[in-house]
């Protein structure tokens, strides 16, 4: 698609995920751009609501054993569990993420973590800065909001304005950073998991006829598809060795002969392939496409998608 | 399986490398599970070579490698392995000593003219304070917040004040509740201050300066009854600290505000950062000169009585910070 056929709503999504795609990458010192996708305000706050019952937990427990002493008086109570969940959330946060390399419990429970903005190393500076600025942004207000009865209305309505400010800023940055990020120079990514499966082109399709190979391709039966295509494809025969009941069998095996014709009419393949050798076919199909694409890729020819011929000429 | 010779290049590639990256990804795991410390000499090293490795694998499949469950493998690995790679290597005491050794007193001895700014804001408000109120006691129920002084406004007697200030017995006469009660509130005010900062220096100025009223105004309604040097023993014990510790919060704010309003060749942004090295350094001053001042306020200020002891041990607490502030982490010529 062009640029002029496109609406203004759709140039504005698009920006917006090319900004987001720039924003999740991260370039360390070796200099190869890795990709971590930017964690979204709602797990951050997921985690950040784990952290807080498990500081909350501590302070109980503590408050429970002094009780057991026998050294809480009724009217020291309030204050002195104020006091102590102040005097644990505070160490937590910056110890925790200093100790375990980014992460506090909370976020290691939603498989998050802190990561420097510029790539290099955490530093014990910005974790401390990024957590003492949240006790700045979020709990002081937020206390001041939940015992909203003691205070008078004005201090009430600055408190709600300044905690919904908080909320705002990491909405307003691709980033996600809040206030405290902004300063430390840090943000939240996702943990990435990596799995390795199995390369497609390794397992050469046995189940057609022994010996002579079941299909061939010509080289210019090769030139219509792109990588998109291709990695679609791929999607597609990863899904065949799933285990499928009888009705998702059937929708498949179904899908899969559709792919194949479509295949058959673009590229002007004329021999019938058999229903039950479609699979094969496609297998076969996506090793000479992979190898034929790669091997103009290395001579400088990328091939996106099945448009680049229209986009040559555009050139 | 396919003989060597009839794979395509990119399927040579993975093949002469899974190994090496399925390695990396146990050594990773190890080192996510029990952190670098965990490994082995031999096994940290292959960790380093073998991430760097990975990177360059990425590198060249993303040039010639179309299967996409290869890159995405790769991306996720190499990612990982930065991750524990790029680890903070620091251990918290070195942290600590480093702290209280070199680079607080250094960053206090940079930021001089906000800390500076910071008294100033709180003198002024002070001075303001103490002469509005002696213009017109009236003055002393708009500075002071509701119930921050307790009984002690204008129209208590001289005796009940003195009673106040010389108690041995705190829990009688609430005092030690007050105590607790205006520690949280200067707390909370040092840390507002500090934050605050950011936005321009106006708040934080404003209200260290208005902290200063209210301290100026309960200041002067003990001087009108003459208890001014009784009551200056009563704060001194641990407003030298405490009153310091918010006027340095200030000096931070003021320093974040500064890099906002001139961040000179460096965006705003990258100002604010560079500001909130020293300014950061600030705030865990002050908070430990609190902590400080909650102590002294515990235990000094009820256990000593006679007034020249508690003017001593005020000054001499602040004394003390002062050479911490000037001779701390200064290099040996």
């Amino acid at each position: 698609m062009s640029a002029a056929t496109m609406t203004r709503r759709e140039r504005r999504k698009a920006k917006r995920a090319a900004r987001e795609a720039n924003a999740a990458r991260v370039m360390p010192p070796e200099g190869v751009p890795l990709q971590l996708a930017i964690a979204s305000v709602g797990v951050r706050m997921g985690a950040q609501i784990v952290d807080i019952l498990i500081t909350f937990a501590a302070a109980i427990a503590i408050l429970v054993l002094l009780g057991m002493a026998g050294l809480l008086g009724i009217t020291s109570f309030q204050g002195l569990a104020a006091l102590l969940f102040f005097a644990i959330r505070v160490p937590y946060y910056v110890l925790a993420e200093l100790v375990w390399n980014g992460q506090t419990l909370g976020k290691k429970f939603m498989k998050i973590k802190v990561v420097s903005h510029d790539g290099g190393p955490l530093t014990a500076h910005a974790l401390v800065l990024r957590n003492l600025m949240k006790e700045a942004e979020i709990f002081l207000p937020g206390t001041l909001l939940l015992t909203v009865q003691v205070v008078d209305p004005v201090s009430a309505w600055i408190s709600t304005a300044w905690v919904a400010m908080a909320f705002a800023i990491p909405l307003s940055n691709a980033y996600r950073q809040r206030l405290g990020d902004m300063l430390a120079g840090t943000h939240v990514v996702h943990l990435p998991v990596p799995i390795l499966l199995k390369d497609l082109a390794r397992e050469s399709p046995r189940a057609g006829p022994a010996k002579k190979p079941a299909f061939a391709f010509l080289a210019h039966q090769l030139d219509h598809y792109g990588a998109y295509e291709l990695q679609t494809l791929e999607t597609v025969l990863r899904a065949q060795d799933q285990r499928m009941d009888q009705g998702h069998y059937k929708r498949n095996q179904a899908t899969v002969v559709s792919i194949v014709d479509k295949i058959r009419r673009k590229i002007g393949y004329a021999d019938v392939v058999k229903p039950d050798e479609a699979v094969t076919f496609l297998r076969t199909f996506y090793n000479a496409q992979r190898a034929h694409l790669e091997q103009r890729q290395i001579f400088g020819d990328r091939r996106r998608d099945k448009f680049h011929d229209a986009q040559k000429d555009e050139a | 399986m396919a003989d060597e010779s009839a794979l395509m290049r990119s399927a040579r590639f993975r093949q002469e490398r899974e190994g090496d990256w399925q390695r990396l990804e146990e050594l990773v795991t190890k080192a996510e599970k029990g952190g670098v410390q965990s490994l082995t000499f031999a096994q940290s090293r292959d960790l380093a070579s073998l991430y760097r490795q990975a990177t360059t694998s990425l590198a060249i499949a993303r040039e010639i490698s179309l299967d996409k469950a290869l890159l995405a493998y790769l991306e996720a690995l190499a990612a990982r392995a930065y991750l524990s790679v790029y680890a903070p290597q620091e251990s918290l005491g070195g942290l600590l000593g480093r702290f209280f050794t070199t680079s607080a007193p250094q960053a206090m001895r940079r930021c001089w003219p906000f800390i500076l700014a910071g008294f100033a804001c709180m003198g002024l408000g002070f001075l303001v304070g103490y002469l509005l109120y002696l213009e017109n006691s009236e003055w002393f129920y708009v500075f002071m917040p509701q119930g921050l002084a307790g009984d002690r406004g204008p129209d208590a007697s001289t005796g009940y004040l003195r009673s106040v200030i010389y108690d041995d017995d705190p829990s009688t006469s609430g005092l030690g509740a007050f105590a607790s009660f205006l520690f949280s509130h200067n707390t909370r005010i040092a840390i507002f201050v500090f934050g605050l900062g950011a936005f321009a220096c106006a708040p934080a100025a404003m209200l260290t300066f208005y902290n200063g009223l209210a301290f100026g105004a309960f200041y002067a309604v003990h001087v009108d009854r003459g208890l001014g040097w009784d009551i200056g023993g009563w704060l001194s014990v641990h407003g030298v600290t405490e009153l310091s510790a918010i006027c340095i919060a200030c000096g931070g704010g003021l320093r974040l505000g500064f890099a906002v309003l001139f961040p000179g060749q460096n965006t705003r942004r990258e100002a604010l950062r560079v500001a909130g090295r020293d300014a950061l350094k600030l705030a865990l001053v002050a908070a430990l000169m609190l902590l400080a001042a909650a102590l002294l306020e515990g235990f000094a200020r009820q256990l000593v009585q006679d007034i020249t002891a508690r003017y001593v041990i005020g000054w001499g607490v602040g004394a003390l910070w002062l050479a911490w502030f000037v001779l701390g982490g200064r290099r040996r010529t």
